[in-house]
């Protein structure tokens, strides 16, 4: 994703965080990042707030990931999910979450 | 050395014309009155920014204020693709919203003792806050972010929805609120008949889009009036200016009042009947409308001595008709541009024939004229009393000043009000009663209607 990687990080940066991407492997099961975010309390309230298509999508990827992962393989090159294709999707929401979940701390301590 | 004279008048003239451009009808500026003194009495003011915004307010000394923000956004702005979007904004004022979070505005209004209430009728929506005087700013805040600053999220929305099916579970308790729905419905046609509920259709279906496009449409600064109480008018002036300036235009204009009258009913199996008839009657704040008021006091509101009986024409007229328990009271409620006059029976299942035709019978008699002056000067007493007592209340006064000021965009003294009941003269009266008599009527009913007339046989 373009914006993750600022004009001023420099080609190094960038080929750093390419070759760590494809170092973590979950693109090669086709899942993307925030597929892979463990399920605690904020994420499964982030995950409600999702517009249905993007649910939808998700879902679709962890099915295919976990049928994959049951038959050892994983899928042909052309459809790993690539560097310049990963979206956030979940962080919006996931970062709002965390955000109320902090303000109600805060009204809590008071 | 006249000259130099001159010159030393001048700042004096200044002064005479800084002055002059003071209104004073209000406590001068920087007037110091000493703790003990008792504080001058003030009129409402109002004022209409270039926007069309109405902001009037009454300084009443008291220890809390009461704000409201008045918006002609009602459920008669409705259409059909976003009916009941009105009962959905209604339970949406505490949702996130730009400038503060659902939780904010919760614990905020609560930390101060405060409180944040919306009401819906079919013209007005109506956000009112209330709060210690000295807390006004941080109240208002609020206020400002629930009626200008909404985001309406879908999963906040979305959760509504058993609160709007708790709603209309509780109205459903309700026979009068049931019949009153009804009568909108099949009295007119567009606008003034939609319900103040979701329709059961839209339940669920009413996203965040929905809201906001009714909000861009209908929250226009043209159509808000901000009113006050226990406020500096100026302290209000410079909010409205600063935070009400939203959206220019007119907005979407609501579709005009048709009568068209008919039937509904609503059949269960509850002992009793509980009735409407009314014809058209005319639009609010019209002198015709003080006649119908008259009218309603004259037939009889209801009893005035707590479980005491009552001697109104229509308690008297229907009570020769059956043996059977029974209520009945004149039905006022007035429009914009219409209004709806008639009576309204509850009655034995058995007996709602004889009840209806009876109530409706005391409406022709007064129409022929059975009406003394006596009868006439304590109507008049009845609903001025009925008018000045509920400006006594804050809740009252804050309404009637809001309902004017966005109607009229001017606020009429209780004085003048006053003035106009006692000039309604017993033709006045009698003509309002013919026109009940001759008009189209509408009629709704629910309960066993086994002995309930159809609306031509009444």
């Amino acid at each position: 994703m373009a914006s993750r990687a600022p004009a001023q990080a420099g080609k190094f940066l960038v080929g750093i965080r390419k070759w760590y991407y494809g170092m973590c492997g979950f693109n090669k099961m086709g899942l993307m990042r925030d597929d892979t975010i463990y399920e605690d309390s904020d994420v499964k309230e982030a995950l409600k707030r999702l517009p249905e298509h993007m649910y939808n999508d998700r879902m679709f990827r962890m099915k295919r990931a976990m049928d994959l992962s049951m038959k050892m393989q994983i899928l042909p090159k052309d459809q790993w999910t690539k560097y310049e294709e990963e979206v956030n999707y979940l962080t919006p929401y996931l970062e709002e979450v965390i955000r109320e979940r902090k303000e109600r701390e805060e009204w809590m301590k008071k | 050395m006249k000259g130099i004279r001159g010159i030393s008048q001048l700042s004096r003239r200044f002064h005479a014309a800084a002055r002059s451009g003071q209104s004073l009808a209000q406590p001068l500026a920087g007037l110091k009155v000493s703790p003990g003194a008792a504080h001058s009495h003030q009129d409402v003011h109002v004022t209409k920014l270039p926007s069309g915004l109405v902001i009037a307010s009454l300084e009443n000394y008291s220890p809390t204020s009461k704000i409201g923000v008045f918006v002609k956004a009602g459920c008669r702005y409705e259409t059909p693709d976003n009916l009941g979007v009105t009962h959905l904004l209604r339970l949406a004022s505490s949702l996130t919203t730009k400038g503060a979070s659902s939780l904010k505005i919760c614990r905020g209004v609560e930390a101060v003792g405060g409180s944040l209430s919306v009401t819906s009728s079919r013209e007005n929506m109506v956000y009112t806050v209330d709060c210690l005087r000295d807390d006004i700013d941080t109240v208002m805040e609020y206020l400002i972010n629930v009626t200008t600053a909404q985001e309406f999220r879908p999963w906040e929305v979305s959760d509504l929805t058993p609160r709007v099916k708790v709603d209309k579970a509780q109205a459903a308790q309700s026979a009068q609120i049931g019949v009153i729905e009804g009568l909108h419905e099949v009295a007119f046609k567009r606008g003034l008949c939609n319900s103040l509920y979701c329709p059961d259709h839209m339940v669920g279906n009413i996203q965040s889009d929905h809201l906001h496009h009714f909000v861009q449409n209908n929250f226009k600064s043209a159509r808000m009036a901000l009113v006050g109480l226990g406020v500096d008018h100026t302290v209000l002036t410079q909010v409205g200016e600063q935070f009400l300036n939203i959206r220019g235009g007119a907005g979407t204009t609501g579709a005009k009042a048709q009568f068209r009258g008919g039937d509904l009913r609503l059949l269960n199996t509850g002992s009793l009947v509980h009735s409407a008839v009314v014809s058209q009657s005319a639009v609010a704040g019209s002198a015709e409308a003080l006649a119908f008021g008259v009218l309603q006091h004259l037939l009889g509101t209801g009893p005035h001595v707590k479980r005491g009986s009552s001697s109104s024409k229509l308690m008297k007229g229907v009570s020769k008709a059956t043996v059977d328990p029974f209520d009945v009271s004149a039905f006022n409620a007035g429009y914009s541009d219409s209004g709806l006059f008639g009576v309204y029976t509850i009655s034995q299942a058995a007996a709602a024939g004889d009840v209806i035709k009876a109530a409706v019978g005391e409406v022709k008699a007064v129409a022929g004229g059975a009406v003394t002056a006596a009868d006439l000067t304590q109507a008049k007493a009845q609903l001025k009393a009925q008018f000045l007592m509920s400006l006594e209340t804050s809740e009252g006064l804050l309404e009637a000043m809001g309902t004017q000021a966005l109607a009229d965009g001017s606020y009429r003294t209780s004085e003048e009000i006053c003035k106009d009941i006692d000039n309604v003269s017993l033709s006045d009266v009698a003509s309002a009663a013919k026109k009940f008599v001759s008009g189209k009527k509408a009629m709704a009913s629910s309960g066993n209607l086994i002995k309930t007339p159809f609306v031509d046989e009444v």
